[in-house]
């Protein structure tokens, strides 16, 4: 048998379970993009085609998927380092020739109409980069140095992302570099100094933050402070959440979005979860979590069912990354963030985070099919 | 390559549980959110998003007997100018607003940083009730956070043409006065009222509507005066209390058959358009509003009422005792003349205060007071003009012995300047007392007509004999040898009677301040238009045949005129 036939074979291994929650997120995202736009008394008008591109989007991801899947994970070892100097590459372009939308620099037109956000596959290639670097056989984890560059690794991108600006999706680097550290091994106390000196230096962090921002968490520390203005999203996404009750107003239904509410530029991507809660209340809201936290524990047991380290670090990058803007978007959903850009994972509009999603799951699926038959407890090989 | 890795795998473990107690704590929040969400928020939220629209309604206009085309009072459409001192604030442009918006509004760019002051306000007057066309300027600039609110504000064409009458409706649409105040409920319409709930974008959502009572525009309402009239009228009473340097005066054209008020004017007046700032003494409808002792003009009624008793006829003799006679200890005068025997023809004409004051006690108390109740007096006419005062007369019961034949002379006694004319407007209608009034018709939107007054007989104090009687008595006073002879007209006979009243002062009467009065009807033998003018202290001569007899004349001249009353027998015969 040729290669690529036992690749696609191997796919039969893979983690059936997640594909489904993944497959059942990306449909509720797209019914739900198409709730997002609908205004009431002209539904030709509904998602304004948002929800068509969003079933392209899925649709290329979800071969990206497939692909990454089918591919071979290990071969990443040797294109980590191309990957990687790619983003970068791509990071540098956006800053020379990037689109301007909203204010910021984040877009890189490739035709006329379809642009994409490099800051999207480069979580990707951060994750291939640290995974193949913190897996180094013989590596010394409690040395300086291996620290030092695996936060030199994330720290490249995190600040590219920063200028353009792009603060929250900047941030996101944050939790999956530590993650991954501490899952490949990296002494806790190491982490903990890491720890401290984050926080020592966020009072300065203040000053590098724009006035909306600035605007958002004063907002989020008080929030009744201008109801009309900053705090309008927060407010009327609490609303929306709290308007839907046990089993929300019904597909459609939602009058926080239909009647525009929730600002119509951000409720099919930011806000998206808001429109889910009230229109299917807390079950419907829970049941997303549910999906979500399928997806996680299936990712996290190839994590644990793999011997191959990389593999692992891998999973847990993945898994780390969705978790983050999971957590920070439904959380400034139920108000206990403050506003920011970050959207949520399958389920908000955007193209090209749903495909780098996708593709990263699909890597998952790659490292889950390539476990071993009879996975040995504690078992762990180095590549 | 395989090597023992414990390690990984409960770090493994814990990055999954911490990321499963997070999930959960998410999901409490969510729960907290779905199910304990306060009442009272609901409740503010749904208040956030209904919204109460009042659309803007024009207040009926006001006409003449004339309809459509003497208008007197309307609504023009004016706009409001309005600013969001936060926009403005926020573009640093209050400055340059206040310069820019002072000049085109003409007023204070201070006044105008005053009102843009604050800037967490969303909603200033910057001016109100702005021309059209000043709006239209104002808004060619495009200023971010300047708008406009349609209005309406009340106009006044003819400024204080009839100003007593028509009275004034304030800033906010409701009348203050006059028949803008007695026919407010027809003048006003109704503002409609839609209850909606709106979007994020605050348009109305029209499929959720609570209520949507479409708003109607005020009636229109028409009047028994004439413009034309009440011109005139207007300015012989001003010409005459300007040159007689009197206080004020005020005067009334009444139809006879009908009780409708074809003018009435009171002096001084006031511009309609400022009423905000006019003059409160200038603001009294003295035709209604001011009662005055009336002296000799009383005597028409009690020689008509002991007529009407057939104590009396023109014929019968009184003896006017040489012009002073004591009666309870006091002595009535007649000012200087000495009449002897006189019939009763003559008591009018010569004005006999002697001869009066006996044949009220012809009548006695109780019959004098039955018959000056029936004229009216006492009580209020009920006008349809607020303000109308009742006048001063006591019940018989309070009369002293000279009560009667005080009164029968026009002391002790207070009416209305219309309640005198009405009791000669009696006289001239054939004993019919007719309900005065100044609104003869409410037209709704589409001319249809919402309230017509008809005529009304308020009583019938005395007999059709009794009154044609009258009527030759009374033109008598105005001929030769007669103290009302300045009301003359050429060409037709004047029924009517002088009035010169001593004003009550320190519990006496003044022997300077004096109420000259004229009131009486034309033509003296078909009688169509009924007068009175009043002057108010005129100096130094005060007689009423003097001062307001001319003034009677002059207006009742004019308006036959303008009316083409039938020409009396009395002018053929003169011609031939």
């Amino acid at each position: 048998m040729k290669r690529w036939q036992t690749d696609l074979l191997r796919v039969r291994r893979m983690s059936w379970t997640m594909l489904l929650a993944t497959v059942a997120l990306c449909t509720v995202g797209i019914f739900f993009i198409y709730s997002a736009g609908y205004i009431e008394g002209n539904p030709s008008s509904a998602g304004a085609g948002k929800h068509q591109r969003q079933i392209a989007f899925a649709g290329i991801g979800l071969l990206g998927f497939l692909g990454a899947a089918a591919l071979d994970y290990r071969r990443l070892r040797k294109l980590s380092t191309w990957v990687y100097m790619g983003g970068i590459f791509l990071l540098l372009l956006v800053a020379v020739i990037g689109t301007v939308q909203y204010g910021a620099r984040r877009w890189l037109t490739i035709l006329p109409g379809v642009s994409v956000q490099p800051s999207e596959l480069m979580k990707l290639g951060a994750i291939i980069m640290l995974a193949r670097f913190l897996s180094q056989p013989g590596i010394d984890l409690s040395d300086v140095k291996t620290v030092g560059s695996a936060l030199a690794i994330a720290g490249v991108p995190f600040v590219l992302i920063a200028l353009q600006p792009d603060l929250s999706t900047a941030m996101v680097f944050v939790p999956l570099t530590l993650v991954m550290m501490f899952v490949a091994g990296v002494p806790i106390r190491i982490l903990l100094i890491l720890g401290l000196l984050g926080l020592l230096l966020m009072p300065f962090g203040w000053f590098l933050l724009g006035d909306y921002q600035q605007e958002r968490i004063l907002v989020f520390l008080d929030s009744d402070r201008d109801p009309l203005n900053a705090g309008w999203s927060k407010r009327q996404s609490e609303i929306a959440v709290g308007s839907g009750g046990m089993w929300g107003k019904g597909y459609l239904r939602g009058t926080q979005n239909i009647l525009g509410f929730l600002p119509r530029s951000v409720a099919p991507t930011d806000f998206i979860y808001s429109v889910i809660a009230e229109e299917l209340g807390f079950v419907g809201s829970a049941a997303v979590l549910l999906l979500f936290a399928i997806v996680i524990v299936s990712g996290m047991r190839t994590a644990l069912l793999t011997h191959d380290m990389m593999g692992r670090l891998l999973a847990v990058g993945i898994i780390t990354t969705v978790f983050g803007h999971l957590f920070v978007n439904i959380a400034m959903t139920v108000g206990l963030m403050p506003i920011t850009g970050l959207p949520l994972p399958l389920l908000s509009y955007g193209g090209s985070f749903t495909v780098s999603t996708l593709i990263g799951l699909g890597i998952l699926q790659s490292v889950h099919v390539r476990r071993p038959s009879r996975p040995q407890w504690g078992a762990m090989s180095y590549g | 390559m395989t090597e023992e890795q414990p390690v990984s795998a409960w770090r493994c473990y814990s990055v999954t549980g911490s990321m499963l107690l997070v999930m959960i704590g998410l999901s409490v929040r969510l729960a907290h959110f779905h199910f304990w969400v306060p009442d009272a928020n609901r409740q503010e939220l749904r208040s956030h998003r209904t919204v109460v629209r009042h659309a803007l309604v024009r207040r009926g206009a006001i006409r003449d007997r004339n309809g459509a085309r003497n208008i007197l009072a309307m609504d023009i459409n004016v706009k409001d100018v309005c600013a969001d001192p936060y926009i403005i604030h926020k573009r640093s442009a209050v400055h340059d607003v206040s310069m820019m918006l002072g000049g085109i509004l003409e007023i204070e760019p201070s006044t105008i940083l005053e009102c843009l002051d604050d800037p967490s306000r969303r909603f200033a007057y910057v001016r109100r009730f702005v021309d059209e066309r000043v709006a239209n300027r104002v808004g060619a600039f495009g200023f971010e956070g300047i708008f406009f609110q349609e209005a309406s504000v009340r106009r006044y064409p003819q400024d204080s043409l009839m100003c007593h009458v028509l009275g004034f409706a304030n800033y906010a649409g409701y009348g203050g006065a006059g028949v803008e105040l007695s026919m407010d409920r027809y003048l006003r319409g109704s503002p409609g009222e839609i209850v909606t709930e709106v979007d994020g974008l605050r348009h109305d959502r029209y499929l959720r509507r609570t209520m949507a009572v479409p708003a109607r525009d005020g009636a229109h309402v028409e009047l028994t005066l004439d413009q034309t009239i009440q011109y005139f009228t207007e300015e012989a009473l001003g010409n005459a209390v300007k040159a007689h340097f009197a206080r004020a005066g005020c005067a009334i054209v009444m139809r006879v058959q009908t009780g409708e008020i074809l003018a009435m004017a009171s002096y001084p007046a006031f511009n309609l358009n400022e009423f905000t700032t006019a003059d409160p003494n200038a603001m009294l409808n003295r035709a209604i509003a001011s009662v005055y002792e009336p002296g000799s003009t009383m005597k028409a009624l009690v020689i008509a009422a002991a007529m009407n008793e057939g104590l009396v006829s023109d014929t019968t003799p009184i003896d006017c005792e040489d012009g002073a006679w004591s009666h309870h200890g006091r002595i009535l005068r007649d000012h200087g003349h000495r009449y002897g025997t006189i019939p009763v023809a003559d008591v009018l004409r010569k004005s006999s205060n002697i001869g009066a004051a006996k044949i009220s006690l012809m009548l006695g108390p109780q019959k004098f007071y039955d018959y000056t109740r029936q004229f009216g007096l006492g009580k209020s006419l009920k006008l349809d003009l607020p303000g109308e005062e009742a006048g001063i007369l006591h019940h018989v019961d309070r009369w002293t012995g000279i009560s009667c034949s005080r009164i029968a002379i026009g002391q002790g006694v207070a009416v209305t300047p219309l309640q005198m004319l009405s009791i000669y407007n009696t006289i001239a209608n054939e004993g019919r007392m007719m309900k005065p009034r100044v609104v003869r018709r409410v037209l709704g939107r589409e001319g249809n007509v919402v309230l017509e007054n008809k005529a009304e007989v308020l009583a019938t104090p005395i007999n059709p004999h009794v009154s044609h009687t009258m009527w030759e008595l009374l033109a008598r006073a105005t001929e030769e040898g007669g103290t009302g002879k300045r009301a003359r007209i050429d060409g037709m006979r004047v029924a009517g009677k002088t009035g010169t009243a001593q004003k009550p002062e320190n519990g006496g009467y003044s022997d300077t301040n004096y109420m000259a009065s004229f009131v009486g009807f034309v033509p003296a033998e078909s009688p169509e238009l009924s007068l009175i003018v009043v002057i108010d202290e005129p100096q130094p001569r005060h007689s009423g045949g003097y001062v307001a007899a001319p003034v009677f004349k002059l207006i009742a001249e004019q308006a036959i005129r303008y009316l083409h009353l039938p020409a009396s027998p009395y002018q053929v015969v003169s011609r031939m």
